[in-house]
């Protein structure tokens, strides 16, 4: 994988530039996996501020994020601007939680490793095939024009997805999660944006430069995933979901965790599997955030599936969950 | 015949099939089943709206059976028969939406929805993924990716632990 530096340099040259010709021939049809890769290096290569709504169901969360690419390297700072003020620092390859209320900081590192411009054609296949991507109509969005995108399911294994794009830079604005009766199941839009200005250093920096002494500080992850065969399978994978990864991973302090990803082009499902160390444990389904979750017990063993997909692609997996 | 009975609730039978899985329906411990699946099923949907057509063919094939109507439940603290067959979209919509809430749970409701459904729970444990697992499955996530923020926003969302 090459440097984050040498990338962000060449993104910096070129995303701008393709943003404007792109923007210039909007009436033209696109190829979805160049418009998503155009739209991902414009949350990489933009420095922005601004303040984001986040609702998922009946909840909704105010933010203040504040991103900054300085010469290829990326620092960004999310912060909780209701309820307890948690706060999500990314830099130099590393995520950085830190709850006050809990008095914890996690730390982990932070990787895309299944990013855009290197989606697999397979992936890229499964794109087409399961979704049709049209340009929607133009709006405008925290004050600024937009153009919206939607990624329309071909059929009921995964949700809609729309997305308002800055018409000058391509950056994300709102993005929306809807089911086949355009429920919303997850949204976040800015509200007010600034955008291509001057970032601070210090706008990035968390507010505890030092952890206090009484927090506990949590490193978490860590090591590359292995990525070899687990023993485990999905029996019947949802039509358009196909294997990208498998291996195993240290997680929430069990040190061999099955991981397989499963991807469509556009969401990923997780299954993890793990030994059942610690009874009794919830089993079931819940909903958190934009995610599904099925949780249930195959032999020894404590099956989680999760992802952005509705329950019933989450229970299929879960439910064909078995030893190779 | 617990399975066909799944199936029959995913609209997933037609005709002899379904007429067959209906048969069944008249023995106790299937309408048992019945209630369980109906219960998870509402709450998998998140939404009360039934299957198009299916509230009404169903009805219909109820008033042709009326001993499916008259269930005797085998655990006393079961929700009622009567709460799940005569769900209209508001009731359901309301009592999916309880199950799924993150942000304020019921737990006599949870509680209630999951004996019915015989999935054990534990009392006092967390019902929210853990952030270790929601951070290894958006490293792949393509969405995450365009979304920028998305992912930061889920986990902020969360707990700490």
């Amino acid at each position: 994988m090459r440097p984050a530096t040498r990338i962000g340099r060449r993104l910096v040259r070129v995303s701008a530039f393709l943003w404007a010709a792109f923007a210039a021939t909007a009436a033209l049809a696109e190829a979805p996996v160049d418009w998503l890769s155009r739209v991902a290096a414009a949350a990489r290569v933009q420095n922005y501020s601004g303040t984001i709504v986040y609702q998922h169901g009946t909840h909704a969360e105010t933010s203040r994020i504040v991103h900054l690419n300085d010469r290829g390297e990326e620092f960004e700072k999310l912060l909780s601007l209701e309820g307890p003020a948690r706060e999500v620092i990314r830099s130099q390859g590393e995520v950085r939680c830190y709850y006050p209320d809990a008095k914890v900081v996690r730390i982990e590192p932070r990787t895309f490793r299944n990013a855009f411009p290197s989606l697999s054609p397979q992936q890229q296949k499964t794109l087409a095939e399961f979704y049709e991507f049209r340009m929607a109509e133009t709006g405008r969005v925290a004050g600024r024009d937009v153009q919206a995108f939607v990624f329309e399911p071909k059929d009921g294994m995964r949700y809609g997805h729309k997305f308002w794009a800055d018409a000058q830079t391509g950056l994300l604005l709102k993005a929306r999660t809807f089911d086949e009766r355009n429920v919303i199941i997850e949204q976040f839009t800015f509200t007010e944006v600034s955008l291509g200005g001057r970032i601070d250093r210090d706008m990035v920096k968390p507010t505890w430069s030092v952890t206090p002494d009484d927090w506990r500080t949590r490193r978490f992850g860590g090591a590359e995933a292995e990525v070899k065969e687990t023993g485990w399978t999905v029996g019947r994978v949802p039509a358009g979901f196909v294997k990208i990864v498998e291996g195993f991973r240290q997680l929430r302090g069990v040190p061999d965790v099955a991981h397989l990803v499963y991807s469509d082009g556009l969401v990923t499902v997780s299954v993890f599997v793990e030994p059942i160390v610690r009874a009794p444990h919830p089993i079931g389904y819940f909903a958190q955030g934009g995610i599904n979750v099925y949780v249930r017990q195959v032999d020894d063993y404590l099956v989680t599936v999760l992802g952005e997909a509705p329950a019933v692609t989450i229970r299929q997996f879960a439910n064909s969950v078995a030893r190779r | 015949m617990n399975e066909r009975i799944s199936r029959l609730m995913d609209g997933e039978l037609e005709g002899p099939e379904a007429e067959a899985a209906l048969r069944e329906l008249a023995r106790p411990d299937a309408v048992s089943a019945w209630v369980s699946y109906h219960i998870i099923r509402d709450a998998l949907r998140q939404s009360g709206e039934p299957i198009p057509g299916f509230a009404r063919r169903f009805a219909e094939r109820l008033a042709a059976e009326p001993t499916v109507l008259a269930p005797r439940p085998r655990e006393p603290h079961r929700l009622p028969f009567v709460w799940a067959m005569a769900a209209t979209a508001a009731a359901v919509l309301v009592v999916g939406w309880v199950a799924l809430s993150t942000l304020d749970p019921q737990p006599t409701f949870i509680a209630k929805a999951r004996e019915a459904a015989t999935i054990r729970t534990a009392q006092g444990t967390s019902e929210s993924v853990s952030p270790d697992f929601l951070l290894a499955h958006q490293e792949y996530s393509p969405t995450a990716q365009i979304q920028g923020v998305g992912p930061g926003l889920r986990v902020v969302s969360g707990r700490g632990d």
